[in-house]
């Protein structure tokens, strides 16, 4: 039970690559700027998480899904690995909803696009 | 701060930097704002983002926070809430839609060169050796504070992508040049990394590497500082032009050697280890260990690198002479680990199947050099078992805080 948290955070992310590479979204699309934007999105949230800690603002439950490891005070493990998933999940989404709306999107282009 | 105000400011430098993103990107008429239409497909796909983000936020962090994952201060908090999920955690998906799809329009370009530009990049980067240096960093790091914490998560990293990056990628960025030198070499073993990479290359290898050393100096003291500057400049020292301390016979092995002891030894002094005798003895086999398998590498390139006008250890003292040196300096690593205390001198059991795997070249010589490559290769496979007994072992001395 520890470990749900953690594993549904990973499975959500296993999702998000497979939406990724099926329709060649983000890191099939331009994986250098993806890889860039994953980390530099990942490294603000995690900035932002750590302002709130250190306000006395955040305070980490003791939840029987969590791994109970932490990364340094009120600051689990599985928030980077969360904010991973908020990163990819944002960009699935967007380059999702461009390529919808893109006037050449037909069904061919939405698998077959480079 | 209160809450509200955080998540205001944290919406607020993204919308700017966002807006600023946007309208570089559309200034520049990047390829996802070329063609007509494109910025207000841009702005309704943004919109959408924030709208589904919005929704699933609204659901999951309701079940987050009932699951008791986390919690805030009841006096920090707007007190406006969705359910239990406070308004002010909808700042981080607005922001994240409002900032990272506009760093996408500015950046992204797409196409099949690109993708192969990357794979490249990253290819160089030898993958497979990835965790040769980001294990050593790791097990001697948790082995002293037995805990996982940011500087272990944030030095295995380190010492897993962006070291190797710099390390390699600065490698064949220069070993290109004498490549080129020798027509031989040109081909098949040099020659990696496509010129038009280079510049890109380094750029990466010091984009990655320098806000790691920041926080991992940050993190430590003197000690740290001190392993960072040797590791860093081993790596450097390694291939860079002017230094090509791999053409320098005997430093070579050292500087290769240190490649892969100095991430153990940041590890020791970021996690305040004692180096006691025991620990050097350790860290000495580990190092003789690395020498050996430097030079025993070395031998199987003596013919090319005669050629090309390299110099090595083994093209200084020769293959017989090379094989024997690694001989020695695989069973002084076995000896030393002997004196360590329980369970270390299980350990020396790890060196034998070197020692066999070399022993069998004792009589090559210079021209029969170019063999021994059947016995690296089974070197490398040699180490994924070295590497599963050392874990045993370490796992043996295991008892957690």
């Amino acid at each position: 039970m520890e470990a749900l948290y953690l594993a549904a955070l990973l499975v959500g992310i296993g999702c998000m690559l497979l939406l990724d590479h099926r329709f060649r979204l983000f890191f099939w699309h331009d994986a250098a700027i993806a890889s860039l934007i994953t980390a530099l999105g990942t490294a603000l949230f995690l900035v932002w998480d750590v302002a709130g800690i250190a306000l006395g603002i955040f305070l980490r439950g003791d939840s029987p899904v969590a791994t109970g490891i932490v990364l340094a005070p009120e600051l689990p493990l599985e928030e980077p690995v969360f904010l991973i998933f908020l990163v990819l999940c944002t960009m699935v989404i967007y380059t999702g909803a461009v390529r919808l709306l893109s006037p050449r999107a037909s069904t061919k282009e939405l698998v077959d696009q480079p | 701060m209160t809450y509200p105000t955080l998540a205001l400011v944290g919406a607020v430098i993204a919308l700017a930097a966002g807006l600023v993103a946007w309208g570089l990107a559309a200034a520049r008429r990047t390829p996802a704002l070329a063609d007509t239409g494109a910025s207000r497909r841009h702005w309704i796909a943004v919109a959408l983002t924030v709208l589904v983000l919005f929704v699933l936020t609204a659901i999951f962090d309701n079940v987050m926070i009932s699951l008791g994952l986390f919690h805030y201060a009841p006096e920090l908090v707007s007190g406006v809430s969705i359910g239990v999920a406070p308004l002010e955690d909808f700042a981080y998906p607005l922001a994240a839609a409002l900032l990272l799809p506009a760093l996408w329009a500015l950046l992204s370009r797409g196409g099949a060169e690109r993708q192969r530009a990357f794979s490249q990049l990253v290819l160089s980067s030898r993958p497979v050796s990835w965790i040769n240096t980001a294990f050593p960093f790791g097990a001697a790091y948790l082995l002293t504070t037995r805990e996982i914490d940011w500087v272990l998560v944030l030095g295995f990293l380190y010492f897993l992508i962006p070291y190797n990056l710099a390390m390699y990628g600065i490698n064949d960025v220069f070993d290109y040049a004498s490549d080129l030198a020798n027509p031989r070499k040109g081909g098949m073993e040099g020659a990696l990394l496509a010129p038009r990479l280079h510049r890109v290359t380094l750029w990466v290898a010091a984009l990655t590497n320098i806000p790691f050393l920041v926080l991992l100096a940050v993190a430590g003291g003197p000690a740290t500082w001190l392993a960072l500057a040797v590791s860093v400049f081993a790596v450097i020292a390694y291939s860079a032009k002017g230094l090509r301390f791999k053409e320098r016979p005997f430093l070579d092995s050292i500087t290769s050697s240190t490649h892969f002891v100095s991430p153990a030894v940041v590890g020791l002094t970021l996690a305040g280890a004692e180096f006691t005798l025991p620990l050097v003895l350790i860290l000495a086999a580990f190092f003789l260990w690395g020498m050996a398998a430097h030079a025993f590498g070395a031998i199987q390139d003596i013919g090319p690198d005669r050629l090309g006008g390299i110099h090595s250890v083994a093209t200084v003292i020769g293959a017989r002479a090379t094989v024997r040196l690694a001989l020695v300096l695989w069973l002084l690593a076995g000896v030393a680990m002997l004196f360590t205390p329980w369970p270390g001198p299980l350990a020396a059991i790890i060196v034998v199947p070197y020692l066999l795997n070399c022993a069998a070249w004792w009589n090559v010589t210079d021209e029969t050099s170019g063999r021994t490559n059947v016995a690296w290769r089974r070197f490398i496979w040699l180490n994924f078992l070295s590497g599963a007994l050392a874990t045993l072992i370490l796992i043996t001395e295991w008892t957690p805080a």
